[in-house]
């Protein structure tokens, strides 16, 4: 860049400081437009509770404001950002701890647009960029469930220990100018129904894309909808690689088929794969709760994401392997793998996943394949049931260069072509993971 | 049903009406036989029973038709061969070659009290040892009424009779007897006044002494042997239980229970202390079942008769509580004036060890099977080791008098003190409330994430030791105060009047010369339920001590052998043996040195006594990948005299590999009031590709015979530290080696 | 379905999910293999399938429909696995006897495929767990049966 253009931005940028600082103490505490500014609170119907409920569980509300054995929706979730540890707030409709005083239209706010009360900024940990997409009446119903079907719970929230003055809440209002959209999700008349439905479920309460867009420097989300190109095509996220949810052959859904999907989501398994990680969460506590035609129409909508050979690389396919070569890696997979996932890296599916041609040994990253095998596999839940089978922990029976052997042999074989794990890598996770819980934990919503 | 168990349910005071003849079925050889095995509550039992212990042949023994000879043991078999080493013993007197012998665990009963303590127990590995003569004797008597109705088969008197194995011989007329041809006159013989009998000349023995084969290694190794989960009875349930996440507290509501009921295969939820159950056709489905069930856990509350698991316990957190615990202490041993010592010396050491808690990790599940006679009594079959305590206790829960009890003892898939009486942590309690409630028969299997979550811990202790050094750098006072609570402490709940000898056992009892010495003890409640685990103690004490010994030797400029060997200069016993270890290692070398394999390496030698016996151990380690390699370890054991080399050979071995296992990588965490593994894989136990070559060598001294389940354990783990010591640079003060960084 | 164990013929009324484990245990009465962790850690449940040694525990049973186990039971039907009994019994392996009967598995599954297996390959092979300490005495009966064959 040259000094002239340089002085040139320059003087823009000081320019845009000044109206900005003028127009920051209106907009960074400013209350946005909600719809429902001038309603009324109507008398309660329970179908709307039962609705509202069914949209909690499609934005799995549950998952950061409850906590195992405590009162649903209590809040108390830590979270870890890279500021600081922010909790999960109190979302009963508790008068004093909760959000008991709030109207439909402050729940609104917060909800879709990610300010409280007051005009305080919501940290964006709360997915308000995708549940901006809402449908008021979805919001409507939320609010119902929430005051009406969750028992109150007397529960001070935790405050973060982010320091000043990264704890200032206004930058997050410029931040929302530029990254979090405002508008509610607009039908597209080209597509049909189910499509939309899925686009609605997965840009909006689904929040897919928080885990699976990748991030930009602002930590925003690159893509919200299928717009961007970077829209669920996978990125890493707490230690795991969400895989790319568009028709990517290796990484991501593209030898799915939208029956496969519907499964996978509804049982949290296929012969592909079985839910872990993070999406084992996702699982528990929302997809399976989904219904059919909801799931399906998911499975639509992902299923029209085009897929990037260039990003995603040679497609695999599965070739053989001899599966008695003498490096630790390969000993390693035959005594501690095998039982499981088979000789032949085929697993016993559904109930262990292959590895042969699995997105964790394709892709790039390797952390959801060091991650599962450090710390294993909590406990999946299906219809109240839990799983048969669960993946062990092997942090205290591998080191760091062991893991990294059976992954570099996993990555390497049956046609795997993801690279070489290093041993510092599984280190590094060693030390900012903790094991999974091998009992079943269950979040309750009533 | 059918079982090997099947010994008639009979008391000493319950009077009966078996015949003496009563036909016996046993799936252990699958054959009819008659024998003269007499129920325990019968006359002639109680008339022996007045007499002497261990003189009542017919409770014991059983001779069968084809000669083969049925004994029940007084002690349980768990892998530590002492079905074998009965057989040996009770056959060398008899006449009869082991191999001949079918041996099962007795059931309780005043007859099968034979431990010159007065007491019955498998544990503390005083099975051989403490009922050495007595069985021997036992042996004898059945010989002597074999002979007796030899004479009488045979119209000669019975001088000119003697046996062979298995017969009695008559040398004048070439006749001779099987003795499962005299089975049946022999029943009709008092048995002889036990002052009458003369036991046969050690150096006459055939068997005992000798490396005689184990009996059940071959029903071991084909999957024939039968343990308690093993077990099936008509009409029997199956059950599985999810127990408290923290003991203590309690059932509140079951949010999901209809659904769990409507689950497939599920005959009923139940709720228990501190636990849900589900009975079902399958125990696969009483598992899925009884995990799918959503409690409500509440508090415990302050009246809780368990030992209440806080929230908020950690170990590492009360390791360090234990850390700052100043006193009071009360003295175990104190000899000299170690203040005074300690003060006048011109060196100083001080220290402070500690250790971690450990799981049993027993590769059997705990379980137990609990069936309700019409008559209302109770049958029941479960791993222990301590049968009459069981029954008392069964009783006492079933409401029960002890007669109505019938216990039944199998084989255990490994116990290391998992099986004593631990009031939170066996699943009969359940299974009799369960097979009550249902009316049937009921099978209960802890699944090893529960029995993870209810094992009771070998105990942690924080030691502060100081010790005084003289111009010669000898040492001349120790003193060692243990922050802890013994197991003994934590099953009564308190302190007892005197001291809980297993909570200092390994730093109190060593007989190095050192002639101020003060072992004290730091009693400290703590949260969690302790047990025995194999060696109690010793498992952390004799660590502690003969670890800071090489602290004593580097600082005072000794090598840490001689110096042993300078300590037990009077001990001529403990010099023998430590010299044996030497020798047997090729002569003492510290290191390091460098190894054919181009591996650096070092060794260090460690002492313990315990349990009766003594026992030397030299460690050769090295650094590989930063993890310790043991790759030898050469032990040297003294129990004064042995009953069967190879089973003790083989004993040693997994002494050694439980040692390794709790030196190098076994620790029990605790976070949040629960423990972090509820398996092998978050607790893993020593693998075969960390295991040492194991190199034993016999010393018997003649002295009066020791154990040897747990003897050669406590010695290993300071060994092996001693030799990472040496090799590293970095003292080794707490356990396991896995915390340690080495590079 | 229909099972082949041991050579014959089972009908088994199971959700395609139980583990094989419990399917010989309860269903059939096999009491041979035995139950230690349920997670693929210890061995204790090993079974032949088709020749390989799998862990029953973590095996479910639809997915050995149609295929050949073999347990404990009849081990010594197999020339190998009678030979890995002798051994076991002349090197006194067992102690407590619980793991044994994976551990005969494992090593019947190694001679079968590897009559002369190498150190390094015994070491990679027989790893199932053994809380009484008889590893030496299980490498020691596995090297004896490995040399009988290479001699």
């Amino acid at each position: 860049m040259s000094n002239r253009r340089f002085a040139r931005t320059a003087g823009w940028l000081a320019l845009a400081c000044l109206v900005a600082a003028g127009l920051l103490a209106w907009y960074a505490t400013r209350q946005p437009a909600s719809p429902f500014a001038q309603e009324q609170a109507a008398s309660v119907d329970p179908s709307q509770v039962s609705r509202g409920e069914y949209v909690a569980r499609l934005s799995d509300c549950v998952a950061c404001h409850s906590l195992a054995g405590k009162a649903p929706f209590a809040g108390g979730l830590e979270m870890a950002t890279p500021l600081g540890t922010i909790h999960a707030t109190n979302i009963t409709p508790d008068h004093d701890t909760g959000i008991g005083a709030y109207s439909l239209a402050d729940f609104d706010r917060a909800v879709r647009h990610g300010v409280a009360p007051g005009g305080r900024r919501l940290y964006p940990a709360m997915p308000y960029p995708s549940y901006a997409k809402l449908s008021d009446d979805d919001i409507r119903a939320l609010y119902t469930f929430f005051m009406h079907g969750v028992q109150p719970a007397k529960q001070p929230n935790i405050p973060s220990d982010i320091p000043w003055p990264l704890n200032l809440r206004w930058p997050i209002a410029l931040w929302n100018g530029v990254f979090a959209p405002t508008a509610t999700y607009a039908a597209k008349p080209s597509q049909d129904a189910l499509w939309n439905r899925g686009a609605y479920i997965v840009q909006g309460p689904g929040h897919c894309g928080s885990c699976h867009t990748p991030r930009g420097l602002a930590f925003n989300e690159k893509a919200l909808d299928e717009s961007g190109a970077p829209f669920l095509a996978g990125a890493l996220l707490d230690g795991w690689y969400a895989p790319s949810l568009r028709q990517d052959h290796n990484t991501g859904l593209a030898r799915w088929s939208e029956p496969q999907i519907v499964q996978f989501l509804k049982t949290g398994r296929n012969l592909h794969a079985v839910v872990y990680g993070s999406m084992a969460e996702a699982f528990n506590n929302s997809t399976q709760f989904m219904q059919d035609e909801d799931l399906a129409a998911i499975a639509r909508y992902l299923k029209s994401l085009p897929g990037d050979p260039r990003r995603d690389g040679t497609p695999w396919q599965y070739v053989n392997a001899d599966t008695h070569q003498d490096i630790p890696g390969a000993h390693t997979y035959a005594t501690r793998c095998a039982s499981c996932h088979g000789l032949d890296g085929k697993g016993q599916p559904e109930w262990m996943p292959p590895l042969a041609g699995a997105t964790s040994a394709l892709a790039k990253e390797n952390a959801s394949a060091i991650n599962i095998t450090l710390n294993g596999s909590q406990r999946i839940i299906t219809a109240g049931v839990p799983d048969a089978y669960r993946m062990p922990a092997f942090r205290e029976q591998l080191s760091d260069e062991e893991i990294a052997q059976v992954l570099s042999y996993v990555r390497s074989t049956w046609g795997n072509h993801g690279d070489a794990v290093d041993a510092k890598a599984v280190g590094k996770l060693r030390g900012h993971t903790d094991p999974a819980s091998s009992s079943p934990i269950i979040l309750q919503m009533r | 049903m059918t079982t090997r168990y099947e010994l008639p349910n009979l008391s000493l005071d319950a009077p009966v009406n078996l015949s003496r003849r009563h036909f016996l079925v046993s799936t252990a050889v699958g054959a009819l036989v008659i024998g003269f095995g007499l129920p325990l509550g019968s006359a002639r039992v109680q008339a022996a029973t007045a007499a002497e212990r261990g003189t009542q042949v017919p409770a014991f023994l059983e001779i069968r038709p084809d000669g083969s000879v049925r004994l029940l043991s007084p002690f349980m078999e768990g892998g530590q061969g002492t079905h074998t080493a009965m057989a040996q013993i009770v056959g060398e007197e008899l006449d009869a070659d082991p191999a001949t012998f079918i041996v099962e665990a007795a059931p309780p009963g005043e007859a099968y009290v034979v431990m010159e303590n007065g007491m019955r127990i498998t544990g503390g590995s005083m099975s051989v040892r403490m009922s050495y003569p007595t069985m021997r004797r036992l042996g004898a008597l059945a010989r002597a009424m074999l002979l007796q109705a030899g004479a009488e088969q045979l119209g000669v008197p019975v001088a000119e009779l003697t046996t062979q194995p298995g017969r009695v011989v008559h040398a004048a007329s070439g006749r001779s007897l099987g003795y499962g041809e005299l089975a049946a006159r022999a029943l009709d013989m008092p048995v002889p006044d036990p002052a009458s009998i003369t036991l046969r000349d050690p150096s006459q023995f055939r068997w005992i002494g000798k490396p005689v084969k184990r009996l059940d290694a071959y029903d071991k190794s084909t999957g024939k042997a039968q343990y308690s989960i093993d077990l099936k009875v008509d009409g029997m349930l199956h059950a599985a239980v999810q127990h408290a996440p923290r003991l203590g507290m309690t059932v509140g509501s079951l949010r999901n229970q209809a659904q769990v009921e409507a689950m497939k295969g599920v005959h009923s939820v139940h709720t228990l202390p501190g636990a849900v159950a589900v009975v079902a056709e399958r125990w696969w489905h009483a598992k899925r079942a009884v995990e799918a069930i959503q409690v409500d856990w509440q508090e415990p509350t302050a009246d809780s008769k368990v030992r209440a698991m806080p929230a908020d316990f950690s170990s590492d957190g009360f390791r360090d509580f234990l850390a700052a615990q100043q006193g009071p202490a009360r003295d175990d041993e104190n000899e000299g004036d170690v203040a005074a010592a300690l003060a006048g010396a011109k060196t100083k050491v001080e220290a402070t060890y500690h250790n971690q808690y450990l799981n049993h990790a027993q590769l059997e599940p705990p379980s137990a099977l609990a069936r309700f006679n019409p008559d209302g009594s109770l049958e029941i079959w479960l791993p222990n080791q301590a049968p009459d305590m069981f029954r008392a206790d069964i009783a006492r829960r079933a409401g029960l008098d002890p007669t109505q009890v019938t216990l039944h003892s199998p084989l255990l898939g490994g116990f290391f003190g998992r099986h004593f009486l631990y009031d939170s942590a066996s699943p009969y309690p359940q299974a009799i409330v369960l097979a009550k409630a249902v009316g049937r028969p009921v099978k209960l299997i802890w699944s090893r994430e529960e029995e993870f979550l209810r094992d009771v811990l070998r105990p942690v202790a924080v030691v502060k030791f100081r010790a005084a050094l003289d111009d010669k750098g000898l040492p001349i006072a120790i003193e060692a105060v243990s922050a802890t609570e013994g197991p003994t402490e934590a099953i009564a709940g308190k302190q007892g009047e005197k001291l809980d000898p297993t909570a200092l056992e390994g730093l109190s009892g060593k007989a190095y010369a050192i002639p101020n010495k003060r072992i004290a003890q730091i009693y400290v409640k703590g949260p969690a339920m302790l047990g025995y685990w194999r060696s109690v103690g010793n498992s952390l004490n004799d660590f502690f001590y003969e670890a800071f010994l090489d602290e004593l030797a580097d600082k005072g400029g000794h090598d840490p052998f001689e110096l042993r060997l300078h300590l037990l200069r009077d001990n001529p016993r403990l010099t023998t043996l430590l010299q044996a270890v030497g020798e047997q290692s090729g002569g003492w070398k510290r290191g390091p040195y460098t190894a054919e394999d181009g591996t650096r390496r070092a060794r260090g030698v460690a002492m313990a006594s315990p349990f009766g016996s003594h026992a030397a151990v030299i460690a050769e380690v090295s650094i590989d990948k930063g993890q310790v390699k043991v790759h030898q370890i050469w032990e040297a054991i003294d129990p004064g005299s042995i009953v069967n080399p190879a089973i003790i050979e083989a004993q040693v071995n997994g002494a050694v590999a439980l040692g390794l296992s709790q030196t190098l990588l076994e620790e029990a965490v605790y976070v949040d009031g629960k423990p972090r593994a509820r398996n092998y894989d978050l607790y893993p136990i020593l693998p075969p590709s960390r295991m040492a070559q194991v190199h034993v060598r016999i010393v018997e001294s003649g002295e009066k015979m020791g154990g040897i389940g747990e003897p050669p354990l406590p010695a290993v783990a300071p060994a092996v530290a001693n030799a990472v010591a040496q090799l590293t640079g970095q003292r080794i003060r707490s356990l396991p080696l896995s915390r340690y960084t080495f590079s | 379905m229909e099972l082949r164990i041991n050579q014959k013929a089972y009908q088994v009324d199971a959700d395609a999910d139980t583990p094989l484990l419990w399917v010989i245990r309860d269903d059939l009465g096999l009491t041979g293999t035995k139950y230690g962790c349920g997670l693929a850690q210890c061995g204790a449940c090993s079974v032949l399938v088709d020749g390989n040694v799998v862990r029953s525990c973590v095996t479910p049973v639809a997915g050995v429909v149609g295929r050949e186990i073999t347990t404990i039971e009849a081990i010594e039907a197999d020339d190998v696995g009678k030979r890995v009994v002798a051994a076991w019994v002349e090197h006194q392996v067992a102690q407590c006897g619980y793991c044994q009967s994976g551990q005969v598995m494992a090593a019947t599954a190694l001679l079968k495929h590897n009559p002369a297996p190498s150190d390094a390959q015994i070491e990679a092979a027989m790893v199932n767990l053994c809380r009484c300490g008889t590893y030496n005495a299980i490498r020691t009966a596995v090297h004896d049966l490995a040399k009988q064959e290479s001699a």
